[in-house]
């Protein structure tokens, strides 16, 4: 089975560490996982904020650099799920599809339907809260969103629960937005600053050392109010916690 | 082109996708219902801020057994008035009494058969009203009637049985007391209609 | 970068305390809706079923619609058409004049709102008094409803308190809400018998039976409607719903949507006028038959007006409901600014962070979240995107189209991470105001990829 690595932009820029853990993680377990080069971004930071027009050409050029994968799988539930969910209108007058959408994973929903392990060698003696990112819930299907009567479930806490040593806990309002939705974190600041705020204290108040989950948009926002307000929490990409040990 | 005509006109032209009646009957057949529909009922609308009190098995004097729980319940009461006039005693909302449905005001207690009761959620179907339909509203305390094998489970047993009623009039279901959480969302009984509701099960 | 949405937020969240108890206030409706929803195993079935049945009804208005005005007339009720706001409010203007009627009481319609009722009436000389008690207040504060269902939740209770102290004599200093409830209650009543006429909206009218439905808590609507034998009840004609087996799917997700109750206190049904009195149902198109035509927003239509989406909305709670430049603020209020008038409601789409809990929320499975995006795509076109938004996007754009410029720009990145307090955090910076930056790794993926570092 042969995996392309999507590393987003702004992991690239910033988290570079959280594209080395999914490539250690995905290689432990035994997977043939390519990185195409010269990445750069899926078009969701545009598309979202009105200007679809300019996110086709980034669309054509990652469908071409996908090509030939039996799964792209990428740390950030939301590029994924902008790329599932957006790409067949944008490239709808393409004539050659090279990408199926059905085959782009984040890597936690691929690490939990696909590969599906057993356990892990990962130890973190600490304390997490989740956090329930919109599009990772809504969109993907990474959790049961809060809004809707069917039975809990959690990916992140099942891939979560097997590191040894860890505690895991959710916030009150678990799947509430954080505040980034990208663009709007800049044109609505006010909003964004309040809502990430509140959602901060939320994991503060349950004790948890690190507030973890799929997407580092979510986590670098939250990140960017800890820092200016120097609160007591930090953040963590989930891949950084299930490829500790590698 | 009257207004009527060209809304017509548009409506048709702008319809794109048609789209067929649901069938609903596998919602119908899985929708919640109660071992026990009296208790369900109950605790429904002690929920909604209304009280069930039953008639003993066996009651033989329904009337009588009417007219002793409004005492007991409103013991303060001094005007007492029926939809339909069926109580002794107990006059009923009707214009050579009451000559504007406005002189009802001041009623203490409204007494109203119901036809319908349904458990998940307290409420209670009347459209027996008499000729003052304004003193179910209007008094102060609401007390319902009703036979306690007219209980259902839910809306949609309720609706299916109303859709085999005849012409519609005027009809309405109410759960509990009049309410209102407007201000600052701190419930109260007592917006405008009935401050507190008692169905009698008989 | 902002808009009149992004500008009347940040003054809301000034009042930090007062922010959050309106944010906790609403999310207190969104957690009984919770404990509603969860309360019925078949939920997810009824919202589709709901939806199911919307798609129905207005996928056949205009025979629905007929369908009902032959019931209605057969019932005695008489129905008027109106095509837009103007003819709704003459329509009730000569009903009101030809019957001699000075005072108006009528309950809460949003219809009333959205078509400049009450200003008109007034204009008229017909005094209008609301009878809902939350739009009373915020009608005797000359103030607009903050929230379709709860129009007066952004008011506190010492507010309401010096107000009616003002209006009803209340006793100075008393904000009990009981005690203000129950004075509005008598004050009102009086009202209410000296009135001339009695008017609503509908929540629901029913084609097989040419009733018209509506829910209220306080039965305000019920002891107007019956008091007086002039009643008028004006609705849009999405309010059509086939027949009162469909009732049982709406009536279920209203009240547990809305304000988390299984049920409103009052469902009425209205078919006939009162003995010796009039029933006038004025069916208003406004704007919804072109709505059908709007691919990709048809399924505005669906929506019962019941409030979910707000109370669940995370903009709308942190930013309250006069943030907004439309009377419904909101997820679904954003929808229908853009469907009424884009070049003048156009800000309101920024107010979403894309979340997507409305459209899970929605009892009628309006997919709110999805067509803000596709309003955010038509800005650019009639000329009114954001011009710092789309400068950002399209440098945003030449660099990502580029690897070697993006590459050259991810080198230079960590500079920013040591460059002066002042110059990265300077007032044009949005970012900045609240946050820090994000800090840039010294080397990116895609160069320890290329220099063999990730093994």
């Amino acid at each position: 089975m042969k995996i392309g690595l999507f590393i987003p932009c702004y992991v690239n820029a910033v988290y570079p560490q959280v594209g080395v853990a999914s490539y250690k993680l995905l290689r432990h377990f035994g997977l043939d996982v390519e990185y195409p080069l010269n990445q750069t971004c899926c078009g969701q930071p545009m598309a979202n904020a009105g200007f679809e027009s300019s996110a086709r050409s980034l669309a054509d050029e990652m469908d071409e650099k996908f090509a030939g994968f039996d799964y792209v799988v990428g740390p950030s539930a939301s590029c994924a799920v902008f790329i599932k969910d957006h790409y067949p209108t944008l490239l709808k007058d393409k004539p050659h599809r090279c990408l199926n959408e059905d085959k782009v994973y984040d890597i936690c929903g691929f690490i939990h339907d696909i590969v599906k392990p057993e356990s892990l060698n990962a130890s973190f003696p600490h304390k997490v809260s989740i956090h329930n990112s919109c599009h990772g819930v809504r969109l993907l299907g990474l959790s049961s969103p809060s809004e809707r009567n069917v039975p809990y479930y959690s990916k992140l806490r099942d891939l979560l629960s097997l590191v040894m040593d860890i505690e895991i806990v959710e916030p009150e309002r678990p799947d509430e937005c954080c505040g980034f939705g990208g663009m709007f974190s800049i044109e609505e600041d006010a909003v964004s600053v309040a809502m990430g705020r509140s959602k901060v204290m939320r994991h503060i108040a349950t004790g948890a050392e690190y507030i973890t989950g799929a997407d580092s948009s979510c986590l670098m926002h939250q990140d960017g109010i800890i820092r200016r307000e120097h609160l007591p929490i930090k953040t963590i990409h989930i891949v950084e916690i299930l490829a500790q040990g590698l | 082109m009257g207004s009527r005509e060209e809304i017509f006109e548009k409506l048709r032209r702008n319809t794109r996708e048609v789209h067929e009646y649901p069938d609903l009957s596998p919602l119908e057949r899985e929708a919640l219902v109660h071992e026990d529909k009296i208790a369900a009922f109950a605790e429904s609308l002690r929920a909604a801020g209304g009280k069930a009190v039953s008639a003993p098995e066996g009651e033989e004097d329904v009337r009588a057994f009417i007219a002793r729980t409004i005492h007991e319940e409103y013991p303060e009461a001094h005007t007492v008035v029926s939809a339909t006039g069926e109580l002794p005693g107990v006059p009923a909302a009707a214009p050579e009494t009451f000559a504007s449905p406005s002189d009802l005001d001041g009623t203490d207690v409204a007494v109203v058969r119901g036809r319908l009761g349904v458990a998940e959620n307290g409420a209670v179907w009347i459209d027996e009203c008499g000729r003052h339909r304004a003193l179910l509203f209007i008094a102060e305390a609401l007390v319902i009637v009703l036979d306690r094998n007219a209980v259902v489970d839910n809306m949609h047993q309720a609706y299916a049985a109303l859709e085999e009623a005849e012409a519609p009039s005027f009809g309405t279901f109410i759960s509990g007391p009049s309410k209102t959480a407007d201000i600052e969302q701190a419930l109260v009984f007592g917006a405008h209609g009935a401050r507190s509701i008692v169905v009698v099960l008989v | 970068m902002s808009n009149r949405h992004s500008i009347a937020a940040a003054e809301f969240l000034k009042d930090g305390a007062h922010a959050q108890w309106h944010d906790e206030t609403l999310w207190m409706v969104r957690q009984k809706r919770d404990r509603m929803s969860r309360s019925l195993p078949e939920w997810e079935s009824l919202r589709d079923a709901a939806c199911a049945l919307k798609m129905y009804s207005n996928s056949h208005l205009a025979e629905l619609l007929e369908e009902f005005e032959s019931k209605a007339t057969a019932n005695g009720a008489v129905v008027h058409w109106a095509k837009d706001a103007r003819e709704y409010r003459e329509i009730v203007l000569s009903i009101l004049e030809s019957h001699g009627v000075k005072l108006l009481v009528k309950s809460k319609s949003m219809l009333a709102e959205e078509c400049g009722l009450n200003p008109f009436l007034e204009q008229n000389g017909i005094e209008t008094v609301e009878s809902d008690l939350g739009e009373r207040i915020v009608q005797l504060m000359h103030v607009k409803p903050s929230h379709i269902v709860l129009p007066a939740v952004h008011i506190r209770r010492e507010e309401i308190g010096r107000l009616f102290e003002k209006e009803m004599g209340t006793e100075p200093g008393n904000c009990d809400p009981t005690y203000l409830t129950h004075a509005a209650r008598k004050n009102l009543r009086q009202i209410f018998k000296r009135a001339g006429a009695a008017m609503t909206g509908a929540n629901f009218a029913v084609a097989s039976t040419g009733e018209i439905v509506v829910c209220t808590n306080e039965g305000n609507a019920d002891i107007c409607t019956s008091l007086h034998k002039l009643q008028i009840a004006g609705f849009g004609l999405e309010k059509l719903v086939p027949d009162r087996r469909s009732l049982g799917v709406f009536t279920r997700l209203l009240a547990r949507s809305g304000t988390g109750q299984p049920v409103t206190t009052y469902t009425t049904h209205y078919a006939r006028p009162q003995e010796g009195g009039e029933f006038h149902i004025i069916i208003v198109d406004n704007g919804r038959s072109d709505i059908l035509a709007q691919k990709g927003h048809e399924k505005t239509l669906n929506c019962l007006r019941c409030g979910a989406c707000m109370n669940t909305c995370p903009v709308y709670r942190r930013s309250g409901g006069y943030s907004y430049t439309y009377f419904i603020p909101g997820p679904i209020g954003i929808n229908l600014s853009m469907l009424r008038d884009p070049l003048k409601y156009y800000d309101n789409v920024a107010a979403c962070s894309l979340c997507m809990s409305c459209s899970n929320v929605c009892p009628a499975k309006v997919d709110l979240g999805e067509q803000i995006y596709l309003w955010r795509q038509t800005l650019d076109s009639i000329g009114k995107a954001d011009r710092t938004k789309k400068f950002v996007s399209d440098a945003l754009k030449d660099v990502m189209e580029r690897p070697a410029l993006f590459n050259g720009a991810l080198k230079l990145a960590p500079a920013l991470n040591v460059a002066p307090r002042p110059l990265v955090y300077a007032r044009v910076n949005p970012w900045g105001r609240g946050r820090e930056m994000p800090r840039f790794a010294s080397e990116s993926f895609n160069s320890m990829w290329k220099k063999g570092k990730i093994k």
